[in-house]
């Protein structure tokens, strides 16, 4: 019973914890990451399109990890080499993500349709191993993120362009080119978390997907998990669990359909609250320069 | 090999004030033909023509003038650099307290004043849920953009359990909505040489003193200008012993006292009632109006041109829907590129970009 319920969970989870690491791992490297949402529908749209035209989740899969990791080096270019707002860029890179998500998918749709296709021809079964894989896999590469940001040279270099570009320069790291790596490796990992989205959680895909803001959530979850790899996976499970079952809980506390919808929501502003005001963002300290403009004089010669 | 360099500029460049919203409108309009004709296969030419004759359009008069108002309530939290992404969620909760007004309460026989406490309240309550995010953001330092951007679904949400439960009209034809608001209580189409627009006289008149008010409170108040040093320098106002945080929350609050009065005149002038779900019946003002607010550069004046070329774009959305073509995607691909090339072209007011060869 227990078992059941815990493995029910592993397509959210995915979700989550794979779209909460990249954004994590990206974060660190010093660029602000409001493109979340967008670029996490993006995936969906193109893992489901893909799936749907080649009757091959791991393709739309694939396909999904590489569109969103060209994003990531996009975002990671434009913020990095000029003097622009992210802020505004991530923004602009959401909307246009709702814009792809919507233009992509619909004739994806109708050709669904049209086809009659039904959806166990282009979504991962559902089966106890793979649901089990779907925990084993994340966290595996969870704990590879967490090796390649503490133990090796790149996350040396990712963790010292959030903390102070300027100076991570000045030793000799390529702040730029570190940057692109982890734009590339973190919207990867974001690309699967959306891809699992369409072909693992919902099985499917509808126009009105980008009215559900899961990427918003992710990004709650890494931020007050501190965006630690380990923290992350405790904070995914949790909200994995509420959204799972929130509808569970609301005949559980007859509640309305729409309050269980909004307590995601609450509870990801409510976790990031309970991060900023309790020790834990001493201890887990975004990267100092997150968001801040990288600009340095270049001579011309 | 090719390097790109970035250089500050010694002094600014000229006219920077109209030429980089141009540039950045025209290359974004580049940009989102080519994606459309890419993904959709919409020509680029019709998609030109639809641009040309957006611009006389009818339904233009209307939205230029609900998204001055947005675009104004957002360039006063932008102007504190505090990024207000929650106008949708603000204007749906003066939507909110216009709908009670005009169905359920005791005013409701009363136009005249049901109009005036409709749009004083929706003030109220866009000023308090905006306050919420300015709070979170003041005191515990969350970042304002996902506070507020969350507390557009939670706004959604809310009012899809009024419509769905309380407030579900009898008159629906099986829809699930509440009842149309009494013509009396709407506001009065705007006639213009007996032209009538779809534009309302009230909705005039509101631009017109919110705009006169958030002149003066940017420019001769004291909050202005603690507002104005908020977006540039909050380092000073500490040092001046002037409280940042309150300042953060008034500046957002503001914001969204202005965007609750857009959903004021957007019930009473455009919906007349509330669909559920909300979520999908929405104009998405509230995004709009940031395209708005970035394209005037943060200076008033330049709200009204931008709204209306803005408003030009929303009506090309929906041409190329009703062709069966896009849709929201379509409004979406808009918003996206024309943000994306303004963020980028803007730094040639202080920079310049170089290409230099090098072996």
């Amino acid at each position: 019973m227990v078992v059941e319920i815990i493995l029910g969970i592993a397509p959210v989870f995915a979700t989550y914890y794979l779209t909460a690491l990249g954004h994590g791992l990206f974060e660190k490297s010093g660029v602000l990451n409001l493109a979340i949402d967008g670029l996490f529908i993006v995936a969906a749209t193109v893992a489901f399109a893909v799936s749907v035209y080649t009757l091959n989740p791991w393709a739309g899969l694939f396909a999904a990890i590489v569109i969103d990791a060209l994003f990531g080096v996009f975002l990671a270019y434009v913020t990095t080499k000029f003097p622009v707002s992210h802020g505004a860029v991530g923004l602009s890179l959401m909307f246009l993500g709702y814009g792809l998500g919507i233009l992509i998918g619909t004739p994806a749709n109708f050709y669904a349709r049209a086809k009659r296709l039904k959806t166990t021809q282009y979504v991962f079964a559902q089966t106890t191993l793979s649901e089990t894989l779907m925990y084993i896999i994340p966290i595996v590469l969870g704990i590879l993120v967490l090796l390649l940001l503490n133990k090796t040279k790149l996350g040396a270099a990712i963790r010292a362009s959030g903390e102070n570009p300027h100076a991570a320069a000045a030793l000799g790291v390529d702040v730029l080119r570190t940057r692109l790596i982890a734009g590339a490796l973190g919207y990867a990992l974001i690309g699967a978390g959306g891809a699992l989205f369409v072909l693992a959680w919902r099985s499917g895909w509808d126009p009105k997907i980008y009215l559900l803001g899961h990427g918003w959530i992710a990004f709650a979850i890494s931020l007050s998990a501190g965006r630690h790899p380990l923290v992350t996976i405790l904070n995914a499970g949790i909200f994995s669990g509420l959204v799972k079952y929130q509808y569970n809980i609301q005949t559980m506390l007859r509640m309305s359909t729409e309050i269980a919808k909004m307590l995601p929501f609450i509870a990801a502003i409510a976790a990031m609250v309970i991060f900023n005001i309790t020790p834990l963002r001493r201890i887990l300290a975004p990267p100092a320069s997150l968001g801040k403009i990288y600009y340095k004089e270049e001579k011309t010669v | 090999m090719l390097r790109l360099i970035v250089l500050k500029r010694v002094k600014p460049i000229p006219f920077s004030g109209v030429l980089i919203p141009v540039v950045s409108l025209v290359a974004g309009i580049l940009l989102s033909t080519v994606i459309l004709y890419v993904l959709a296969g919409i020509p680029p030419l019709g998609i030109f023509n639809s641009i040309k004759e957006s611009f006389v359009a009818p339904t233009v008069v209307k939205d230029t003038l609900i998204l001055t108002l947005v675009g104004i309530s957002l360039v006063i939290a932008f102007t504190g650099a505090i990024w207000n992404i929650g106008s949708e969620g603000q204007i749906h909760m003066g939507m909110m307290f216009t709908t009670w007004v005009a169905l359920f309460s005791a005013l409701s026989t009363m136009p005249l004043w049901a109009k005036i406490v409709s749009v004083l309240g929706a003030a109220v309550f866009g000023f308090m849920w905006a306050a919420i995010a300015g709070f979170l953001r003041a005191y515990t330092k969350v970042d304002e953009v996902p506070v507020t951007l969350m507390m557009n679904y939670i706004a959604y949400y809310i009012l899809d359990i009024l419509v769905y439960g309380p407030w579900k009209g009898k008159r629906t034809y099986g829809y699930i909505r509440t009842d149309e608001i009494a013509e009396p209580l709407r506001f009065q189409q705007l006639t213009v040489f007996n032209i009538k627009t779809t534009a309302t006289w009230e909705a005039l008149i509101l631009v017109i003193i919110v705009f006169i008010l958030t002149w003066v409170l940017l420019r001769y108040t004291t909050l202005g200008l603690r507002i104005r040093i908020l977006g540039s320098n909050p380092d000073i106002l500490k040092s001046a012993g002037i409280s940042v945080p309150l300042t953060i929350v008034l500046a957002l609050a503001i914001s969204g006292l202005v965007s609750g009065i857009v959903g004021a005149a957007y019930v009473l002038g455009d919906t007349y009632r509330l669909s559920y779900p909300l979520e999908e019946h929405t104009a998405n003002y509230g995004y709009l109006g940031i395209l708005v607010a970035w394209l005037s550069m943060l200076d008033l004046r330049g709200v009204p041109i931008a709204a209306y070329i803005v408003s030009a774009l929303r009506n090309t959305g929906t041409v190329i829907q009703i062709a069966g073509l896009g849709g929201v995607g379509t409004m979406f691909v808009f918003i996206g590129s024309v943000l994306l090339t303004y963020s980028i072209v803007r730094i040639f007011s202080e920079y310049t970009i170089k290409i230099v060869v090098r072996r």
